[in-house]
């Protein structure tokens, strides 16, 4: 008992010292400053990008890993867990060596063949965010669908239905609270990528300088603006947790 | 006459205390014979990696039992930290202002030493792909590398641009949190060049070309280094900093591509 409020406290301790050191009279102001602006405005458009990216491929992925039988899934399954659990500034690294310029794998090929270049530009940033959150979309949306009553699509497909109606119209509707769960998991994520972003993506303002690296930028020569941009992050996470309290947790009740 | 006796026994009972408890006087002059032993970290600036860590190994040869461990990062972060109260024994700084921060804050515990000095040099990919000649023409390239403001290296690099009449578009700059991470963007990343300082050009070696900066246009880095009021080894902290400035030392750091301090 006691070493569980020790734990509470424990969490609730760095909580209480950021709320205690942000200036609220001049919270807006630090804000809206250009480089807070910069930097929430990208990281809005990047953390979008990358959750769609992530539904378009997690999605179609999580089916796959769900039901379809192939050799060597533990392996695929593995690679894609690799990313929640790996230093995400080794992700970073990485990316570098596949997708650079220079040094990448492939990079260099991309660059020659279709003039693009990832890093140092906003792909980039969607890149490391993808990166680093498709895999909590794609176990969400998978153990959403392991968990679902296949009798509905058995019956949509004995009357008539093609695989594409019963999945669009029978699947995803019922796996949709995990969907939604796993989506905004997968936002909240790369919205907080950190380690991956500065490494592969730099750290340009306006271009790849999203708010948590603003955060880390800005906490010694305006350290009120991190502040603020960090209370900010705060804010969306304990958002998402509480729209995901009802979604995520009524889905598990009703599995 | 038995009064001025005893006077004079008092004062040497005092005397003796003072010496024994004083610190800074006949106390330390003591403890000078005494051999050197446990640990000290050294908060140094990210520029000084390489001949710190090769200084910290001749240094434990040459006092066994002694271990010397590195902080190593920007400036600022390590001025920051120290301020936070993280423990640290000597502050090694890459310019005067963060030095400064620290001394007005009262946790510097001697007159701080300049034990070498830096200068600019710009780096570029191997073999100069974008033959870049000087500053001006750092105002082409798709990719420029820099420190971050709040970093010494950054300070230099902005003063540079400002002396030299430059103007880089900001939305062309990626901002290394220090030294080390803005060479990394060039060595390992996708930036066609960055400004550094000799030293971290190089021990970057054949992965980067080095660009001279000339003198007249050059701006130099100051590198004082200071025991601190946190240390709980005053006396190894003490031989670090001297450890910089003996010829020994010096050997080294002029051999990682640092100059000698000013008047040497």
């Amino acid at each position: 008992m006691l070493l569980a409020l020790v734990a509470v406290v424990f969490f609730t301790l760095p909580l209480l010292g950021l709320l205690g050191e942000v200036e609220w009279g001049s919270l807006w102001d630090n804000l809206t400053s250009q480089q807070a602006k910069d930097a929430i405005r990208l990281s809005v458009e990047c953390s979008l990008w990358s959750t769609a990216i992530s539904v378009c491929f997690g999605v179609p992925l999580a089916y796959v890993l769900a039901r379809v039988p192939f050799p060597g899934k533990a392996l695929v399954r593995a690679l894609v867990v690799l990313p929640m659990v790996l230093p995400p500034v080794v992700g970073g690294v990485a990316l570098l060596y596949a997708f650079g310029r220079t040094n990448g794998l492939v990079g260099g090929w991309i660059y020659d063949t279709f003039d693009w270049q990832f890093t140092f530009s906003k792909s980039g940033v969607v890149l490391a965010e993808t990166f680093v959150a498709m895999p909590f979309l794609v176990i969400t949306v998978e153990a959403g669908l392991r968990t679902m009553d296949r009798r509905y699509e058995d019956a949509a497909a004995t009357l008539g239905a093609s695989r594409l109606t019963v999945f669009r119209r029978v699947t995803v509707p019922l796996i949709a609270p995990s969907l939604f769960a796993g989506a905004a998991l997968a936002w909240a994520r790369a919205l907080g990528e950190f380690g991956a972003t500065i490494t592969f993506a730099g750290n340009i303002q306006g271009r790849t300088q999203t708010t948590p690296l603003a955060v880390y930028l800005y906490l010694e020569s305006q350290p009120q603006v991190a502040i603020a941009l960090s209370l900010l992050l705060l804010a969306v996470s304990i958002t998402v947790l509480v729209l995901l309290r009802d979604r995520w947790f009524g889905n598990v009740r009703s599995a | 006459m038995k009064r001025f006796m005893r006077w004079i026994a008092t004062m040497a009972i005092i005397a003796a205390v003072a010496a024994v408890f004083v610190p800074g006087t006949a106390g330390a002059a003591k403890n000078k014979t005494t051999k050197l032993s446990g640990t000290i970290t050294v908060s140094a600036a990210a520029s000084l990696t390489e001949a710190f860590t090769k200084m910290g190994t001749d240094f434990q040869k040459a006092n066994p039992g002694t271990t010397v461990t590195f902080n190593l990062a920007a400036s600022s972060a390590l001025v920051t930290q120290i301020q936070g109260g993280a423990p640290a024994d000597v502050f090694a700084s890459a310019d005067g202002a963060n030095m400064v921060k620290l001394v007005n804050g009262g946790q510097v515990t001697a007159e701080p030493t300049v034990f070498a000095m830096n200068e600019l040099v710009i780096v570029t990919k191997p073999r100069n792909p974008l033959k870049i000649k000087s500053l001006a023409d750092l105002a082409k390239v798709n990719v420029l590398s820099l420190c971050a403001d709040t970093v010494p290296c950054g300070k230099y690099a902005q003063q540079a641009f400002t002396q030299a009449g430059v103007t880089i578009d900001p939305a062309k700059v990626t901002k290394g949190v220090d030294v080390k991470s803005t060479l990394a963007a060039v060595t390992t990343g996708d930036a066609d060049a960055a400004v550094v300082y000799a030293s971290d050009a190089k021990s970057a070696g054949t992965t980067v070309t080095a660009v001279k900066i000339p003198a007249w246009l050059n701006i130099y880095a100051i590198y004082p280094i200071a025991p601190l009021a946190s240390s709980t080894n005053a006396d190894l902290a003490d031989a670090w900093v001297k450890y910089t400035v003996s010829p020994a030392g010096q050997k080294t750091l002029q051999s990682f591509g640092f100059l000698p301090p000013p008047g040497q």
